[in-house]
């Protein structure tokens, strides 16, 4: 193939062949224009009804706009993780288990899922969440790592390591909106898949180093592992009665930072 | 010289070539959409239409939960419940902004502070439910009410004030009464008092505006009601459906419904919140009508 008839995925820069409607790895659609705001931030891909990509010898298609379900085809030998609570349904010959991790009981205390569901191929399962959305499609290539505020990742490959950062700073803790840890996921030795919701709207802006950019803490869904967040209170007086204060994240660059528009908290059960 | 005249915010304008109104943001390259009952169906405001705000621009992105993402001039502002603001540069600065009755507010569950951002910068804010933006710019000496809650933001030029709803009923069961306010105990009202300003809410679902008649009525649900003009007046109307006895205290025993009286524009959006009425026995309240079945 020609290397200038090729399409590069404008969302996750993979290369596609001349033609391609939508990207073969992460489903963006390649022949509409990128939508980025005045700011400066750029709206997740509206992922196509029906629309299909690869991962492995696997593939995804994405169902509905409004709550979309990720369903997923698993070639024999492949695997995918998720919280069990997002699994929509499943053929009948899909084996499941439990992926083992590490620091249960600090996972328990901190409120993050306890049990983290493998399902085995051949075979097709389904995933969604329960509220309206966006399904954030990010390939990780090998060596990338992302943080992931708890509960928002729906699903990942099985070539993709998961494990959980703690957040530093009792202030970040305590105001930050996420709890005492998020969830880390790391590419290793080959290409992974990681899809998260986002619940509203989605949209991502990538920060040069040492710039930064104040956040609600629970907009924030997810950035590059190089990114760090510092949680900053604004006090607001009113005099008589006190006031009140505000609690801003400040996420300092390099890296992209991921934010969803509708930041209400939903409460999941592990 | 104004070329045209925006059906949605009725804004004149010289639209050039622009595809939306710069004023509230309605696609001007569609057509009406009106139902046979006469509501106008608010076009959502499409994905990264700008809204001109004096020097200052509002964009607007997304189209589940819309980001309104301003672009503060120097010397611009806006202010807003502060649970709203999604993210801010640090050029912002904020502060908060005085409002009288604060008492008040606070046993009324309204907040008690607003805050204000000033510009230069950028400054973006977003709810908490799937739904759409509803810019209303205001001209000098407009007025609209809003029912709690549902203001998003406002240039600086606007003026804030509430009042009472004046709409209550009280309930008794045994020797306890309990009095319900199915429209809230007070409203938002936003005017322009000297210059134009933009003014955002945000309705849960999709919004509909009709304009009433002079001595027009309408019947709508009280949580269903997103802004009318100042000049619309408002009662209570309680219903009882044919088939329930009037001793069987239960909860389809009665519906309360808000009657809106023209002239004026009202707007309605369709995810409205659940009133809950007990069913108790009705023993007052504020002028009402009522209709059995």
């Amino acid at each position: 193939m020609d290397v200038g008839t090729r399409i590069e995925c404008q969302w996750c820069k993979s290369q596609n062949p001349p033609g391609a409607s939508t990207c073969a790895t992460c489903g963006a659609p390649l022949n509409v224009r990128n939508l980025v705001s005045d700011s400066g931030w750029r709206e997740a891909p509206r992922l196509r009804d029906m629309t299909e990509f690869r991962f492995g010898q696997s593939t995804c298609q994405v169902e509905g706009e409004i709550v979309p379900v990720a369903e997923i085809t698993l070639a024999p030998g492949d695997w995918v993780y998720f919280e069990h609570h997002v699994m929509l349904w499943k053929d009948d010959s899909v084996p499941m288990s439990v992926m083992p991790l590490p620091g249960g009981v600090k996972r328990a205390l901190a409120g993050m899922p306890f049990v983290i569901s493998v399902a085995q191929g051949p075979g097709r399962i389904a995933f969604s969440r329960d509220a309206s959305g966006e399904l954030v499609v990010l390939p990780l290539l090998p060596g990338q790592e992302i943080d992931v505020r708890e509960h928002a990742f729906l699903v990942a490959s099985h070539s993709v390591g998961y494990s959980y950062v703690r957040i530093k700073g009792l202030k970040n803790i305590l105001f930050g909106g996420q709890g005492m840890f998020m969830d880390r996921f790391v590419a290793g030795g080959q290409q992974g898949l990681l899809i998260l919701h986002g619940y509203g709207n989605v949209f991502e802006r990538t920060l040069g180093p040492g710039e930064s950019i104040l956040l609600e803490p629970g907009s924030f869904l997810y950035k590059d592992a190089s990114v760090t967040m510092q949680v900053e209170t604004q006090r607001l007086s009113t005099g008589l009665f006190g006031g009140t204060g505000m609690n801003l994240a400040r996420m300092i660059g390099p890296g992209r930072v991921g934010i969803q528009s509708m930041y209400v908290h939903h409460h999941t059960e592990g | 010289m104004a070329n045209y005249t925006c059906r949605w915010c009725r804004s004149q304008l010289d639209l050039g070539d622009q595809v939306t109104c710069p004023m509230c943001g309605a696609p001007v390259d569609v057509r009406a959409e009106v139902t046979r009952s006469g509501w106008c169906e608010l076009p959502p405001i499409p994905d990264l239409a700008r809204l001109q705000c004096g020097r200052s621009v509002c964009q607007i992105e997304g189209t589940f939960v819309p980001v309104a993402d301003f672009n503060l001039a120097p010397g611009d502002g806006v202010y807003f419940a502060h649970h709203v603001l999604l993210w801010r540069e640090d050029s912002v600065s904020l502060s908060p902004l005085p409002l009288r009755g604060a008492l008040k507010r606070v046993f009324a569950g309204m907040p008690v502070v607003m805050t204000q951002a000033h510009g230069p910068g950028h400054v973006a804010f977003s709810h908490d439910s799937p739904g759409e933006v509803v810019a209303l710019p205001l001209q000098p000496g407009m007025a609209v009410d809003v029912r709690e809650h549902l203001f998003l933001v406002a240039t600086l030029g606007v003026a804030y004030d509430w009042f009472q709803t004046g709409l209550w009923f009280q309930t008794a069961d045994g020797d306890e009464q309990e009095t319900h306010y199915p429209l809230g105990v007070y409203m938002d009202r936003f005017s322009a008092p000297r210059e134009p300003g933009l003014l955002l809410l945000y309705a849960a679902g999709n919004a509909f505006v009709r304009d009433l008649g002079p001595g027009e009525t309408l019947l709508i649900k009280p949580t269903a009601l997103l802004y009318k003009d100042a000049g619309v007046r408002m009662q209570l109307h309680f219903e009882r459906p044919a088939g329930t006895w009037r001793t069987w205290r239960t909860w389809g025993e009665r519906y309360v419904w808000l009657r809106l009286h023209g002239p004026g524009r009202v707007a309605v959006h369709s995810a409205y919140g659940r009133f809950e009425d007990p069913g108790s026995n009705l023993v007052g309240s504020s002028p009402a009508t009522s209709w059995s079945w």
